[in-house]
């Protein structure tokens, strides 16, 4: 695997250095980064929910919007933060890794939804606000993002079962796994 | 309670959940996503009591809106956390966050329990303001998910967050 000099760099870091030898910081940061996470997810979900049109539609799609994607907002860039004092700590290790790499594309997708959603689909709302069933693309974008938010939470569970073992075994040696 | 933990991580349905290598992931994906369910609903209330958001909603119309995710979602992360816990009883039985983090659960299911049952009658129309004491208690209870959602990290760091405190058997 060849290994770009910027990711060896961020590895080598004096802030990487810290977050692998501090004691308190990675359980710290790690915490933060599911606390953030969750709030993200949790925020975005309340959003999507409205943009299937549920509960119902009483509640106009602007308001709660404005209500929650400060906070979606807000948490993301903590999560983001987080994120990356982990990645720098073990940055070759995470860029080599499958489902890190899985996350990162389902987060692009992510983008990809929300930038076409605002961009296009958003532009009618004023016809869509309240008390009608959603468009079929705003129910679109709403279903896409759960699923995609639901896949990015897993795939990162997932990347601390796998990080590091993503290696081929050698042929002839018998692996002793001692847990 | 070593010789109930070491017993229950020998049983079949520890086994299962300890070797299929997807359960625990899966579960534990589960937890985190309910977490953001949980503690959002339990925020959006939050800010309701505070005034903050929803203001031109009766209190008891954004409880209903909120609560029953919250209590849903409580549920979910009790039965996703207990297949935790039988899949890894001696990890967790060992870990004072651990236990911290059940005593303060149950510290946190009954104030929500509380903060429905005297804030719903008092809410039932647009601008009741709600007492400092209602306001600082709503406050409180976020401050308590948060340290849950930090004590539940903190299990896998039992020795490095407890130091001499840590319930690990020393080695």
């Amino acid at each position: 695997m060849e290994v770009p000099a910027i990711i060896q760099t961020i590895q080598d870091s004096g802030l990487a250095e810290w977050m692998r030898t501090s004691v308190k910081a990675m359980p710290i940061v790690e915490a933060l980064h599911v606390l953030a996470a969750a709030t993200v997810f949790g925020t975005i979900f309340v959003v999507d929910l409205r943009l299937l049109g549920l509960p119902n539609t009483k509640r106009p799609f602007t308001r709660v919007s404005d209500e929650m994607l400060w906070l979606t907002w807000s948490a993301f860039a903590l999560a983001v933060v987080a994120g990356g004092l982990m990645f720098a700590a073990n940055a070759v290790t995470y860029y080599g890794n499958t489902e890190f790499r899985l996350k990162m594309v389902a987060l692009v997708c992510a983008g990809i939804n929300m930038a076409i959603f605002q961009g296009i689909t958003y532009r009618s709302v004023a016809r869509w606000d309240s008390g009608v069933p959603t468009p079929l693309a705003a129910r679109v974008a709403g279903a896409l993002s759960i699923t995609i938010w639901v896949a990015v939470i897993c795939l990162a569970r997932w990347i601390g079962f796998t990080k590091g073992y993503n290696f081929d075994v050698p042929q002839d040696i018998e692996l002793d796994f001692k847990f | 309670m070593a010789a109930f933990a070491e017993w229950l991580q020998a049983t079949p349905v520890s086994v299962t959940i300890q070797s299929v290598k997807w359960i625990v992931p899966l579960l534990q994906a589960i937890h985190i996503l309910t977490i953001g369910i949980v503690f959002v609903s339990s925020v959006m209330i939050a800010l309701r009591v505070l005034g903050k958001m929803r203001a031109d909603e009766p209190f008891a119309v954004v409880w209903g809106r909120f609560a029953p995710w919250l209590w849903g979602g409580i549920v979910v992360m009790l039965v996703s956390g207990l297949t935790l816990v039988v899949g890894e009883p001696i990890r967790e039985f060992n870990s004072l966050s651990f236990w911290i983090k059940m005593a303060l659960v149950v510290v946190g299911v009954l104030s929500t329990g509380v903060m429905g049952r005297t804030l719903r009658p008092a809410g039932t129309t647009v601008g009741t303001e709600f007492s400092p004491g209602a306001k600082t208690s709503a406050i409180a209870l976020i401050v308590l998910w948060i340290f849950i959602i930090f004590l539940g990290r903190a299990i896998a760091y039992d020795t490095e967050v407890w130091g001499s405190w840590s319930l690990h058997p020393p080695t």
